[in-house]
């Protein structure tokens, strides 16, 4: 089933006459315009409705969690994604191993399944003292809000990046820019220079730069045997599971990792970048990962703290420390000691519905503490995994115990594969 | 369902925030068992090919495992933290909820000359097994029926390597036995496994 037009919910919703004031329909001579009197979208008559922005593992699993667990309570998620990627396994389609298709899926099993209503749209506003949150020409209203806006890159921060434009690629996001660095990888000569830069932390998931040189690097000793990888990373040292990657790159002589190497500039017309000691070098191929942020509405919603980056939220019900009846989850959170990582955003997306559930229902949220595995390919078949679990204590999150693989095998990769494919289905089927 | 919507039509009405009838957040640990879907799947009904499905698992089982894992007994870093994990959540009413689940075997495909022959070659695990591999509790001996062949193959090969719950003197008897059967065999027996209780 195609995901439907605002004009489809709206209809859905037993919304007929207000539209003509939305944005993007024709008005009519004399009536009011969008910028001067936002139209509600969708009225909300019947109860409560808790409204979802952004619809990836954090957001995605809340919507779903929300009416598995209260189906009175109205659930709109809106997102401007006609589907879902998944960023977990995106390193394994520059190496060729998986096809983006395979970690691309539909909305369609929140919707059917689980009633979800979904808008195909960007948020671009809250005002939580009306509790609506802004969007096209309009606006809907909410009891509770969950914000899962991800993050969003502070390009600002190297010089030449904003202006490279698709020259130089993040793949980051997984979606088009993965398959345009694939295919650039796979273009590239044999002899060539691939270099990687990996932005400092926090920045969302941790071990990801450091799977994707693998990847690069299985890749490049496979099929350009005579290529190199130049990992620059702007951290002191690999940030996650080093004694691992490091092992793991001892197959991988092609690789020459330079810790401390902050890239400040980049010239794609020289194709080449510079450190922050003044080091230029020459790339044929750049993967540039910039510094991050919390996604753009919890930023203009200033759910942010004082770095104006990330939003601190309650360890039990994930509201906003800053905003009444917010609530926050995934990359865009700080201060649990928990990675940014996709099962944490999972997590989080569990246990902020389990509270909004809840506390809609005039119950006090109960303390459920968050989960966190991340698995990592250090070739085509092979994987290896950090785990973290953790309980609440006087009212916040702390790790009961973090553990690593022993090393990294085809078991591993077996249990990654397990993993995807049940919190796949866990955030959208 | 119905009981719901009234409420919720009662509680706009009247204005007032006022507690749910009992749904399924009432369940006792629903709420607590959601961190395990991530891998084991809704209500612990595993998709999955290596990851088992908790879904009817019997309590006395699931106890012992989640024990075996925190303890380090059955060693697995994946586990480890999780089954301690559980055990401060309340691994008594964690059990109990996966017991009271209806029994979901794995939807996964099975090689159906391979569990043909399995089935030639179970007569020895059926002993404790049972035989519809539905397990024996006063023997200690789980049950298979339905569980993922990948699942199932994996553990057979750590019990043959001595990875699974190593020194346990109750499982020499066991370890021998798998010492004693080819891959393929073992490969055979877990199609076989997997396809009881469908």
């Amino acid at each position: 089933m195609a995901r439907m037009t605002r004009r489809e919910f709206l209809r859905a919703s037993g919304v007929t006459v207000a539209v003509s004031s939305v944005a993007g329909c024709a008005s009519r001579s004399g009536a009011p315009t969008a910028a001067a009197t936002p139209s509600d979208l969708a009225p909300n008559r019947k109860g409560r409705r808790v409204i979802v922005i952004g619809g990836g593992w954090g957001g995605a699993t809340a919507a779903k969690y929300v009416r598995m667990q209260d189906p009175s309570i109205d659930v709109v998620l809106i997102e401007p994604n006609k589907r879902f990627v998944s960023c977990p396994f995106s390193n394994l389609v520059l190496s060729g191993v998986r096809s983006i298709g395979s970690l691309t899926f539909g909305y369609d099993g929140l919707r059917e399944q689980y009633g979800v209503k979904i808008m195909r749209d960007t948020a671009t506003a809250l005002e939580p003292d009306a509790r609506r949150v802004r969007l096209g020409g309009g606006f809907l209203t909410y009891d509770r809000v969950i914000v899962a806006p991800g993050v969003d890159f502070q390009t600002e921060q190297i010089e030449g990046l904003a202006d490279a434009g698709d020259r130089v690629l993040h793949a980051w996001k997984a979606g088009p820019q993965t398959v345009a660095l694939a295919r650039q990888l796979k273009e590239m000569p044999d002899g060539g220079v691939f270099v990687l830069s990996i932005p400092p932390a926090a920045y969302r998931c941790p071990p990801g730069p450091y799977e994707r040189a693998c990847q690069v690097a299985w890749y490049l000793k496979t099929r350009k045997p005579r290529a190199k990888l130049i990992v620059l990373d702007a951290n002191q040292n690999v940030i996650s599971k080093p004694a691992l990657f490091r092992a793991a790159w001892q197959a991988y002589p092609n690789l020459e990792y330079r810790a401390s190497n902050k890239v400040v500039k980049v010239d794609p017309g020289a194709r080449a970048v510079t450190t922050d000691f003044g080091d230029t070098v020459r790339y044929d191929v750049v993967n540039v990962i910039p510094p991050q942020r919390a996604g753009a509405i919890a930023v203009q919603a200033d759910l942010v703290g004082a770095d104006k980056r990330w939003c601190e939220v309650n360890h039990v019900t994930y509201e906003s420390v800053k905003t009444k009846d917010v609530h926050v989850v995934g990359d865009a959170t700080i201060g649990i000691p928990a990675p940014k990582s996709g099962t944490v955003a999972n997590s989080m997306g569990k246990i902020a519905a389990t509270a909004v559930v809840h506390l809609l229902n005039g119950r006090p949220a109960p303390e459920m503490p968050p989960i966190n595995t991340c698995y990592s390919w250090v070739s085509d078949s092979e994987a290896m995994a950090v785990i973290n679990a953790y309980r609440i204590e006087n009212g916040k999150v702390v790790q009961i115990e973090q553990k690593l693989t022993p090393g990294q095998s085809t078991l591993y990769a077996q249990h990654a594969t397990a993993w995807a494919t049940s919190i796949w289905a866990d955030i959208l089927a | 369902m119905r009981a719901l919507v009234i409420v919720a039509v009662l509680t706009a009405a009247f204005g007032t925030a006022r507690a749910a009838p009992a749904g399924p957040t009432d369940t006792p640990g629903f709420t607590k068992a959601f961190s395990c879907s991530a891998c084991h799947g809704r209500a612990g009904a595993s998709r999955a090919d290596a990851v088992p499905v908790l879904a009817g698992m019997p309590a006395w089982y699931f106890k012992k495992a989640i024990d075996d894992y925190a303890t380090g007994r059955r060693p697995s870093p994946e586990m480890e933290p999780f089954a301690k994990m559980v055990r401060t959540l309340g691994v008594d009413e964690i059990a109990a909820y996966f017991a009271a689940q209806p029994r979901e075997p794995s939807p996964l495909g099975v090689d159906r000359t391979a569990s043909v022959n399995g089935r030639g070659a179970a007569s020895q695990c059926a002993a404790c097994h049972g035989d519809d591999g539905r397990g024996d509790q006063a023997k200690g001996a789980p049950p298979l029926a339905g569980q993922p062949p990948g699942y199932l193959l994996n553990q057979m090969k750590l019990f043959k390597a001595d990875k699974r719950s190593p020194g346990d003197e109750n499982l020499t008897k066991v370890k021998a036995l798998m010492k004693s059967i080819d891959d393929t065999t073992l490969s055979a027996l877990a199609a076989y496994y997997s396809s009881l209780g469908r």
